[in-house]
């Protein structure tokens, strides 16, 4: 188990110093690079415009039921892999790249063992530039120090998947966008390794197909009145379809703190009572 | 399709083993490097207050229920556990005769073990201090003591008498933990409302640190003429000085970032105790120490 480890360790870490090797030489490549990280319409704005082009690209009645009930398990599916990302991640301490980059002491069992540095090349501007920056006078968000597995590669991975079961077309967009300019540009910064990138892709690439064909083959009598419903009542679909696109620049995370938020105020109901 | 994402899948998982780090130190500074001096298996519960004095490190074991003496490399000595009484001890002071002094936040009260070994109250929590935090010693001999409940600083003497230094009225929200300067200013760490007070030989109390994100103070130990403040809140180990201001020395992380008391040794190691899970008695008690230099 030790020797698979220390193999994907390895690989992960040569793929992460060759594309990290690009980053901080040039201002202009940097913030090209941290564009899908720091803007939510370029990370999510054309995998959004891949989902609604296959909502609504089917050839004929028939196809465009199909493709829809193919995309509203999708969305349902998002939930799930966004909840197995961030139970995995607490599950696992492993700080991002740039993190890994500091001198650090790890906790193994009852000893502390000094980590191997990993070299590392910041972006001169960026995010990541400034989270590294903060770092280095102290301050650290939580969420530097479990990067393993990326939520957004799950995310981004199912979601394109799933467009890809509804559309060939839209689908092989969405994948080609989420890998260059989503995945590519969390391990050229120093926001994921290759490993954190790949756990995430294949939670969420596995979530997405395993959801899938389960509802292709018993989840029909359910799906297709909603996706009828769809095109019956196309307005109102869209303003809900636009509703949920929303969210997606996130990654769920305006749902999650609303959940969150819900859940304290049934806490403090519940107290009252 | 499926089979090679299944293969991924279990792969991945199979990798996962890999990742049983638990827990992170960073230090900041260059040349700090860290280890683990101590843990539960070593007869700790889940440490709090830390002192070193005399090539001895005391601990309040809060976890443990106990006061604790331990020499590097040696067993811990128990100098007093639940059976006199304690409960959650949390923070100890030593003073020249050598009587050892700590505070109990379930308890209440201060409590002194004396050099022969024999613990008793030296005032009792029926004398308003029903929780006792953080405990300093003066110049002249007192004991100060924080009332976390009551958000006050006591003093308590030689005699037992308990008065109050700084009330309520003062803005004191928990006084978590106390240290005097060279030049005779008492600095009050409030680990409710995240400041940092200094309280001036003329009785003038100042704000030092306040309103600082990511600043909780929880113990205060001066070393080397600086004010070393370990914050359990963010995980973080400060250095302060007024004229250099606040600076990180290191960050714990995972099952490490509960960091609560701190130590220093004649050679400038600092100890640090770290409670991972109260409930469950688990804890550390880490060393920082300079790395020698690579020739």
């Amino acid at each position: 188990m030790d020797g698979i480890w220390l193999l994907l360790v390895r690989m992960s870490d040569a793929i992460f110093g060759a594309l990290n090797s690009l980053t901080g030489r040039s201002w202009l490549f940097d913030t090209i690079v941290a564009m899908p990280i720091d803007n939510n319409l370029v990370k999510a704005g054309p995998i959004g415009a891949c989902f609604v082009y296959a909502w609504w690209s089917g050839r004929d009645a028939e196809q465009t039921r199909k493709r829809r009930a193919s995309l509203l398990v999708t969305i349902g599916s998002l939930l799930f892999v966004m909840g197995a990302t961030k139970t995995l991640s607490h599950e696992f301490f492993l700080p991002r790249p740039f993190v890994q980059s500091q001198a650090t002491w790890h906790l193994d069992e009852t000893r502390l063992v000094e980590g191997k540095k990993l070299h590392y090349r910041a972006p001169v501007s960026g995010t990541t530039h400034a989270r590294y920056e903060a770092m280095k006078r102290g301050d650290i968000e939580q969420n530097d120090l479990v990067s393993f597995p990326s939520d957004h590669a799950g995310f981004f991975v199912a979601l394109s998947l799933g467009i890809f079961f509804a559309s060939r077309r839209a689908g092989a967009v969405a994948l080609a966008w989420t890998f260059v300019a989503i995945l590519l540009s969390r391990i050229a910064t120093g926001m994921h390794s290759p490993l954190d990138i790949a756990a995430g892709a294949t939670i969420g690439a596995a979530i997405m197909t395993v959801i899938q064909l389960a509802a292709r083959r018993g989840g029909r009598w359910a799906l297709e009145p909603i996706a009828a419903w769809t095109t019956r009542h196309e307005a109102l679909a869209a303003a809900l379809l636009f509703f949920v696109a929303v969210e997606w620049t996130s990654v769920l995370t305006n749902v999650r703190e609303l959940a969150s938020t819900a859940s304290e105020i049934l806490s403090a109901l519940s107290g009252r009572m | 399709m499926r089979a090679p994402l299944f293969l991924a899948a279990a792969l991945a998982l199979s990798a996962c083993g890999g990742l049983d780090q638990r827990g992170i130190v960073m230090p900041l500074e260059e040349g700090w490097a860290a280890e683990v001096v101590a843990t539960e298996r070593d007869g700790f519960g889940s440490p709090d207050g830390l002192l070193w004095e005399g090539g001895m490190l005391y601990v309040a074991d809060e976890g443990g229920h106990a006061v604790r003496a331990w020499q590097p490399g040696k067993k811990p000595a128990t100098l007093a556990d639940a059976k006199a009484g304690l409960a959650s001890p949390e923070d100890l002071v030593r003073d020249g005769q050598g009587n050892l002094y700590f505070s109990d936040d379930t308890r209440g009260g201060v409590w002194r073990i004396d050099p022969s070994g024999r613990t008793s109250a030296l005032a009792s929590p029926d004398k308003g201090l029903p929780s006792t935090e953080g405990i300093g010693l003066t110049p002249g001999g007192d004991i100060l003591v924080g009332d976390g409940k009551n958000h006050r600083v006591m003093r308590v003497t030689q005699a037992g008498e308990v008065s109050v230094l700084l009330g309520p009225e003062r803005g004191i929200g928990k006084p978590e933990s106390f240290a005097f300067d060279d030049r005779g200013n008492l600095y009050i760490a409030d680990n409710h409302d995240d400041v940092l007070y200094v309280l001036t030989p003329d009785g003038t109390l100042h704000r030092a640190i306040e309103k600082r994100e990511g600043f909780s103070p929880e113990s205060l130990r001066f070393a080397g003429g600086q004010l070393l403040i370990t914050d359990s809140h963010h995980g973080k180990l400060f250095r302060y000085t007024p004229e250099d201001g606040l600076s990180v020395v290191a960050l714990l992380a995972g099952e490490l970032a509960n960091v609560q008391g701190i130590a220093a040794d004649d050679k400038g190691n600092l100890y640090l105790s770290v409670q991972s899970d109260l409930h469950h008695n688990k804890g550390f008690i880490l060393r920082l120490y300079r790395k020698p230099a690579r020739p």
